[in-house]
This record gives C-alpha cells, structure tokens and sequence, in this order.
C-alpha cells in the first residue's frame, strides 16, 4: 500500500500550457464564424478580413494542440496564473487581425486596444466613428465584449473535460470574479455550464425584446452582446440615444441591472427554483441600496442644474446612467456635460464601488466594499474596547481574517496600480485630471472616453501610442482582478 | 455519479481527492471551514460548510439526492447518526466507518439496515486483515488478488543478490514465460518496462501472474522460503487484538508487548490464545530477553509513527525476517516504504481504498481494483468490437504508460504475451500510469 507522492517539479509545464491555450484559440475561431457570417449576409468586403482570421487562428489552435505533445499533465498554481494571462494576450492578439484587415483598417496599436477593450468589457474605444465600420467589425467588437464578459476560459471549462483538473481550477479562480469563488455544482464544469446558460438565456432574452421596439435586428444582437457583458460598444456614435425614446433606454436598464448581480444568485433563484436567496443576500440588498440612493442623489442634482428636464426624461436619464455606470458599461446619454460636478462625483465613486462580485462586471464590487466598510466600523469599535470579538460577516457568515486581509489589500493595489497608471500617463503629456480618469475608467472596465474631463473629443484617440499600452495592461489587470497579472510581476512567481 | 463525504480529515480529504479525479461528483461536508478552503482550491469538487449531523446542514449538501453517502468523520457515533439522517433525507446508500467489531458483525447487519446504514467500515478490522496476508507472503511487499485469485499481482522488492538484478528484462525467460512484470517502482517513481530497460537493485517489481505460478516469483527474485511463525507485536491496540483475533493460533503464535498494566489484564481476555508481556517495546535488551532474535515477524503498531519505523529498522539488524509498521503520517508512507521497514500500514488509506471499491463494485463499467504509487490496476470487460481484439497485443501500439497485465477467459487467468489475441468478453487487466486513463478507455472501445 502506498500514496502517490506528489514532485514538485519546479519547472512551469509550458508545453500543456501551449496546448491549452490551442484548444482555447480553437473555440476563438468557431466564435469567428459569427462575424464571418455577417459579412456573407450583407455582402461585405471585409468578408477576407474574417476569413483570413478565422484561418490563422484555427491552424494556429490546430498546430498548437496536434504539435505539442506534453509529457505531464499537472498544472499547479503559477501554470493556472500564466495560462490565464497568455489565454486573454493570445485572444487579444488574434481577435485584433480583423481591424488591421478590414476595409476601415486600423494601426496595430488602435487596433489591439480596441480588441482588449473588448475583451475586457471595458468598451473604451479610440475609433473617432463607428459608423463607417462594416456589419462583421460592428459585431465582431460587440462580440469580443460577450465573450469577455463571462470569460474565455470559463466557457472552455464548460467545453473540455481536459481542464477539469487541477489547473482548470487555478484558472477558474484566476477568471472569476468575487473574494470568494462559489460554486453552483461539484464539478466545475457543471458550474461553468449553468453560468453560461444563465449568461445565453439573459442575452437571448435581451435581443426578443429590444428587437420588439424601435431596434432593427443586427442592432439588437450588438446591443444585447455588449450590454449583457456590461461593456458598452454600440454601433452608433450617438451610442444607445441613436433610437430616443425611453423604450431602449428602459430595456437596457433592466438588464444592465441583471448583468450586474452575482449569476450564481440568478442561476439558484430561477434555475434551482430559490427566489428566497436573491432577497436574503446581503450583497445584493446593497447593490440595490447603492443604485437607489445614486439615482436619488443625481435625479436630484441633476434636476436642480437642468430645469428644463421633464420629469421623466429625468427619471430615465438619471436611472440608465446611475446603473450604466455602476454595471461598469459605460454607455454615455447627450447631455450629460451639463450634469454638474456634484452628479460626476457620484459617478466617480458608482465607477469604483462597481456591481456584485460573480458578474460580468469589473472595478471593487460591492462584495469587497461591505468587507471594508465592516471591517473599518469594528476597527472603529475595536479603539473603543478593545477586548470585544468583532469579525467580519457576509451573509450571516464570518469571513475568516486573511479573507479580510486579502481584500484589503485588493483595495490598495488597486488604487496603488491606478495612480501609477495616471502617472505614467502625464508623463506623456497628458493633462493630470484627464491621465487619472483614464487610468480609472480602465483599471475599473467602465470605459467612460477620455472625453468626460473634457480632453479630446470623447474617445481615447486623443491619447498617445505608448498611453495606450499602459491603458489596455490597465484593462486586463482590472479585469483579471489585480493579483493574478501582478503575481506574473512578482519575483516570487519565477523563483524556482 | 453523486457523492456526499461527511468529515473532511485525513481519509475524507483523500477520498475526496481520489473521486473528483474520477470526474465523480463530489460534495465535502464539515465543520471547519478552514481545511475545506484549503481542498476547494485545489480539486474539482464543491465544499459545504456544517455539522454533518444537522438535518439543516445535510439539506443545504443535498444529502437527499446524493448516490452515495460516506460518513468518516472522527466520531463513530457522529457518522452512523448521520448515516441514517441522510437516508431519511433520501440517500440512496450510506458507509459509516465505524471504531467497534461487533458492529460489522453480520448479525447485526439487519439493526444497522434498519437504521438505514448500508456498509460500515471498520479500519482496524481491515488492517488486521492485511498484516495477516503480509505474513503469509513475507517475501512480498504488496499482494493483490484480482477475479478470487485468478490473477496475482505482487510487488517484490529486488536485492543486489537477486538472480534477475542488473539484468535487460528481454533477456530473460521468453517462450514459456508464466508472469510478466507490469511495472517497475524505481525512487519515488513507477515506469512500466519495456525490453531494454534494466533491473536495479531496490527496484520494487510489480509482476502479474496465476494463482498456481506465484510461487514460481520466490527464486527468481532471491528470496528465501520463509515461513512465519513467532511474531511479536509491539503495541496492544485495537489492530492487534483483530490480528489476535483473526490469525489462527497453530499458524502463527503471537507475543503482544504492551506498556500499560491494566491495557495487558484486558488483553489477556480479549486475545485468550496469545502471550502478553508487560514492558516497553522500544527496549531492545527487553526485546532480546523476549526473544527477538528468534521471531519471524514483528509489528509495530505503537501510536507514534516514527517510534515504530524506528524499532523496525532496529529489530532487522536481529534477523527478524519480516517487519511491519504502522505510520498514520500519510506523509511518512512513502519515506518508510523506502526505509526498508518492510511493510507499511496506514488505516487511514485502507479505509479509503475500501470505500472506493466498494463504489467501484456498484460501477461496473471499470472495475477499478486499487491504486498504488503512481500507477492504478483496472480490471475491465472487453465488448464486441473493441479495439484491442482486432490484433495480437505485440501488434496493437499500445501506449508507453499503459500495459497489460492478464487476462481472464472463462473464469481463468491467463498470462498474456505478445501473440495473444484478447477476445470479446474476456476479462482484461491492465495496469496504467495515472494521467492515461484516456488511453485505456480508447482501447477498450
């Protein structure tokens, strides 16, 4: 009788590395049929765009799972770190061909921002117009988000029994968002599948009924994409306010709400039939509480500032933008610049307090904001008697301390990887204000356009090259929530 | 299949570990959320925190609509009342493992049905077992019987004096050949031969052969005949009163050493046919005084590990054939089997490994017989139309980390060699490296 031993081989498995990320540049491509249908459908030139996409990755997925042949197949922690990383830059690299192909071509440094701001959610863009791009890049973008959204390898996971293991479970909890990484199921492919069907239904039902109102067909696919994965590319420039009315602007809303609530919430109060749980979470009662009192403190000043607002266009107004902000989409109505410093500020702290950890959407989320708020209030009590047992709970549960610690110093990383990134910024010669929004519209996957500190003309063209790349590592460390790229920068990580 | 495992200690966690890398569907219910957390990061599976013994608890793990219900926490009286909570919630069957003989007694099998607990499993009980089959077959370090014995696995650990030391495994003995060697456990690893690969010595060699050719394994291997029959047991605890119990007294006469004075009065009524002797079996001038030099067996089953690998490998240096020792550190396992201590008993592995037969049984699809190091031993039914029956196995390019290790045809074992051709319906057992699972699977489709 005898255990296996486990060896610790100090060197990272890179070949199932390659593998893996093969097979996940494999399901990229099938993603690539959409776009490429598109282009059949309206007849389009940048159908060779896509086709020559499709082509590259697919043989690229091809040699890399038939190649590489790897002699062992253990993954541990930093493979499950580096993989997530390589899996969203090999995305990246391969979903911006089509930009650099299509009729409306863009330069590589346009081109790889604009893909990972997809991929990210965050929905910054530096094209100055979309009107001009075809069906298959206005669906392409919108479908970079839909992917990004839920994550590329959580849908993989759903897919291959081959990351079932030990390392699928590392990137399971490198992608997911949230402190704690709850599961719906005993496999992690059983979670990974009822995410994602909760993640199809929504969109699915999302695109019925935006395709009821004013919204043609193609339209309301984009839309339901990119809102769904709360990233906000539109395929207007006028964005969402292209069609009026408050029909849209009322559908988007609700379902921005949704998108921004934990989906393992909607899976067990539709799917496993306990609306109870919805209710009784605490997270989610705040997540409320935090939109209404924002909608209450802009309704009231923005209708100080602008009387001449009718009530409900007030109330629509005031509403579509207190949860498109704080789902993180970043989806911008006319007018907002006559809105008043007062209304920013409350957009500013909706940007960094974010939606439910488990959702589609990025900044701190709600979760990590009781923890602190909790965590600050006892520290408080603690300077008064100092002897009381004061942990933290969520839910009715005591967070164990190094949960507490670990949030903590989530907190300060990313406000630490914020201000650097702003810095880095001015050093470029862009103005202070308008380096540190952009920072924090990136790091946090909200995607405001530089233009909302009033810098350019409202997208992110205006930044230089170089600023770009500090805002798209901005994106994927805020999306990858911080610690997993900055653990690829910590010595630690490559010491054997 | 759905798999509930109250109590996440040792052998709940290992279980735990074991089915998730079955793609089993596994739930992990305890107290302590702290060792939960540790397990959800790393294996597939899902964790719920709560008194294995609370209706609340079992409900929020889906008790009710678990397969298979395993209850090992530390207390005997926790696991059977929760046991016959979960089938009242709907389990469809329950193992408890339980600290007391007569309950896996067969008379009270129908009480313990009727409080809804199908299988209890009794560690000491099993542990007595294998320390008995390590005395009838000292020679050998592991010893699995596959089909009622039809076919024979046994590892052997080679000396320098071994006949077959340092020799090319093609060199020797090919046509009328009665056993193969499956695999070789060289360091901390297990390689499955091929031809030109040499034996060293302290190899451990896994050979695979037919109930009547076992004995044929003693000479090539340069072992002697031992026959054991004076044992001493170091330690009067549970195991050994089941090995008292169990052994018949005209095959092996045993002498108990035991510290505590009112501990040998009660041994002395539980385990009537053995000699018991007060006094510390860490002592070897006691030890000699007791005989040690002319016992064939000693067993260390002291409740400190380390104590127990060392007295072995001190009573080896006084020509005791066999020695076995029990380590409850599942981390020293390893280390002791590569001590030379002889035989390693854990209670813990063995009441894991028991409760994954006992579920393999009800799966028939790959009877899985028992893992061991790296490398796991399957006995698997061979459907029309499978791969391997379309060519001799020489012919069929079976993968490097797969072999085959016998088969079964009509109730007997055979060996297998290069011309054989595997038809539907025999029963085939194959010995492969963990991680080639796939493979096997391929070729039995």
């Amino acid at each position: 009788m005898s255990i296996s031993r486990t060896k610790r081989n100090s060197l990272l498995n890179l070949p199932m590395l390659l593998r893996i990320v093969g097979f996940l540049l494999l399901v990229e491509s099938a993603f690539m049929l959409i776009p490429l249908i598109t282009t059949i459908v309206y007849e389009e030139h940048d159908f060779w765009a896509f086709l020559i996409t499709f082509a590259v990755t697919l043989v690229a997925g091809l040699l890399l799972t038939m190649v590489v042949r790897p002699s062992r197949s253990d993954m541990g922690k930093r493979e499950g770190i580096l993989l997530t990383a390589f899996t969203w830059l090999s995305f990246t690299i391969f979903g911006m061909i089509p930009y650099l192909l299509s009729s409306t071509p863009q330069s590589f440094n346009n081109a790889f921002f604009e893909t990972i701001s997809g991929f990210t959610t965050t929905g910054a863009t530096v094209l100055p117009t979309v009107e001009n791009l075809s069906h298959g890049i206005l669906i392409w973008r919108s479908l970079t988000q839909w992917i990004g959204g839920m994550g590329i390898i959580l849908f993989t996971i759903a897919l291959l029994p081959m990351l079932n293991y030990s390392g699928g479970i590392q990137m399971f909890n490198a992608e997911v968002t949230g402190i704690t990484h709850e599961r719906l199921r005993p496999r992690i492919s059983q979670t990974a599948k009822g995410l994602w069907l909760v993640y199809i239904t929504l969109t699915a039902l999302m695109c019925v009924v935006l395709c009821v109102g004013p919204m043609g067909l193609f339209d309301s696919i984009c839309h339901s994409f990119s809102c769904m994965a709360t990233g906000g590319f539109s395929t207007r420039d006028a964005g969402i306010e292209a069609w009026g009315g408050y029909y849209n602007k009322t559908v988007i809303t609700v379902f921005l709400f949704l998108s921004g609530t934990n989906f393992t919430l909607i899976y067990r109060s539709t799917v496993m039939r306990d609306p109870r749980v919805l209710f009784k979470n605490e997270t989610f009662r705040t997540y409320i509480g935090i939109v209404v009192v924002a909608f209450i403190l802009s309704f009231i000043s923005i209708g100080l500032l602008n009387p001449h607002y009718s009530i409900a266009k007030l109330t629509f107004n005031s509403l579509f933008h207190t949860v498109s902000t704080a789902s993180g989409t970043g989806h911008l109505i006319e007018g907002y610049d006559q809105w008043g410093a007062f209304a920013m500020s409350v957009t500013f702290v909706l940007m960094f307090i974010g939606a439910c950890a488990g959702s589609t959407t990025g900044a701190v989320k709600v979760d990590r904001i009781i923890c602190l708020a909790k965590n600050c209030r006892n520290e408080i009590k603690r300077a008064v008697k100092p002897n009381h047992v004061l942990p933290v709970r969520l839910n009715g549960k005591v967070l164990p301390t190094s949960t507490t610690n670990k949030v903590v110093s989530f907190t300060f990383l990313f406000i630490i990887v914020t201000i650097a990134g702003g810095l880095t910024l001015t050093a470029m010669g862009v103005p202070l204000i308008d380096s540190a929004f952009s920072a924090f519209s990136c790091i946090t996957n909200v995607g405001f356009g530089a233009g909302i500190t009033g810098y350019g003309a409202g997208g992110y063209e205006i930044i230089p090259d170089a600023g770009k790349w500090v805002l798209a590592l901005l994106m994927l460390i805020g999306r990858l929530e911080i610690f997993t790229i900055l653990a690829l920068f910590s010595p630690t990580f490559w010491k054997r | 299949m759905k798999i509930l495992i109250a109590g996440a200690g040792e052998v709940g966690s290992h279980l735990a570990k074991l089915l998730s890398n079955e793609s089993q569907e596994v739930t992990l219910l305890d107290k302590d959320v702290d060792s939960l957390m540790v397990i959800e990061e790393k294996y597939n599976l899902m964790t719920a925190e709560g008194n294995p013994t609370s209706f609340a608890s079992l409900k929020t793990a889906k008790a009710g609509a678990a397969d298979l219900f395993i209850a090992v926490t530390t207390s005997e009286t926790d696991n059977i009342v929760a046991c016959s909570m979960a089938h009242k919630l709907g389990a469809r069957r329950t193992v408890a493992r339980v600290d007391t003989y007569e309950y896996i007694l067969p008379e009270n099998d129908e009480y313990f049905q009727s409080l809804g607990i199908d299988q209890r499993i009794y560690p000491e009980y099993l542990a007595a077992q294998e320390i008995i089959s390590a005395m009838r077959y000292p020679w050998a370090r592991n010893r699995f019987e596959i089909h009622d014995g039809e076919i024979v696995i046994v590892g052997v650990k080679i000396r320098e004096n071994a006949p077959v030391a340092n020799m090319k495994l093609r060199d020797f003995g090919s046509a009328e050949r009665s056993y193969n060697i499956s695999a070789i456990k060289r360091h901390h690893e297990t390689i499955i031969p091929r031809g030109d690969d040499t034996i060293q010595p302290d190899d451990i060699l896994y050979f695979s052969t037919t109930a009547d050719k076992v004995d044929n394994l003693i000479n090539l291997c340069g072992k002697a005949v031992n026959h054991i029959h004076d044992v001493i047991i170091m330690g009067g605890n549970k195991i050994a009163v089941q090995v008292a119990k169990e052994a018949d007294p005209d095959e092996f006469s045993i002498k108990i050493i035991e510290k505590d004075q009112q501990r040998c009065e009660k041994l002395t009524e539980l385990c009537p046919d053995c000699q018991i002797v007060k006094g510390n079996g860490r002592d070897i001038e006691f030890l000699l005084e007791e005989g040690i030099d002319d016992t064939d067996a000693f067993i260390a089953l002291s409740n400190n590990s380390e104590a127990n690998i060392l007295a072995c490998l001190t009573v080896k240096d006084y020509g005791v054939k066999k020695t076995i020792a029990e380590v409850e550190n599942i981390q020293f396992v390893t280390e002791a089997d590569n001590l030379n201590v002889g035989h390693v008993i854990n209670k813990k592995l063995i009441a894991s490994s028991r409760i994954y037969q006992l579920l393999l049984d009800a799966d028939v699809a790959s009877a899985k017989c028992m893992s061991l190091a790296d490398a796991e031993i399957a006995e698997i039914v061979v459907h029309e139309k499978a791969r391997i029956t379309r060519s001799q196995v020489k012919d069929l390019d079976i993968s490097h980390d797969v072999t085959i290790a016998g088969l079964i045809r009509d109730g007997k074992g055979i060996s297998v060699t290069g011309n054989t051709l595997v038809r539907a319906g025999d029963s085939v057992v194959v010995f492969y490296l963990n991680g080639a699972m796939r493979k096997v699977e391929k070729l039995f489709s």
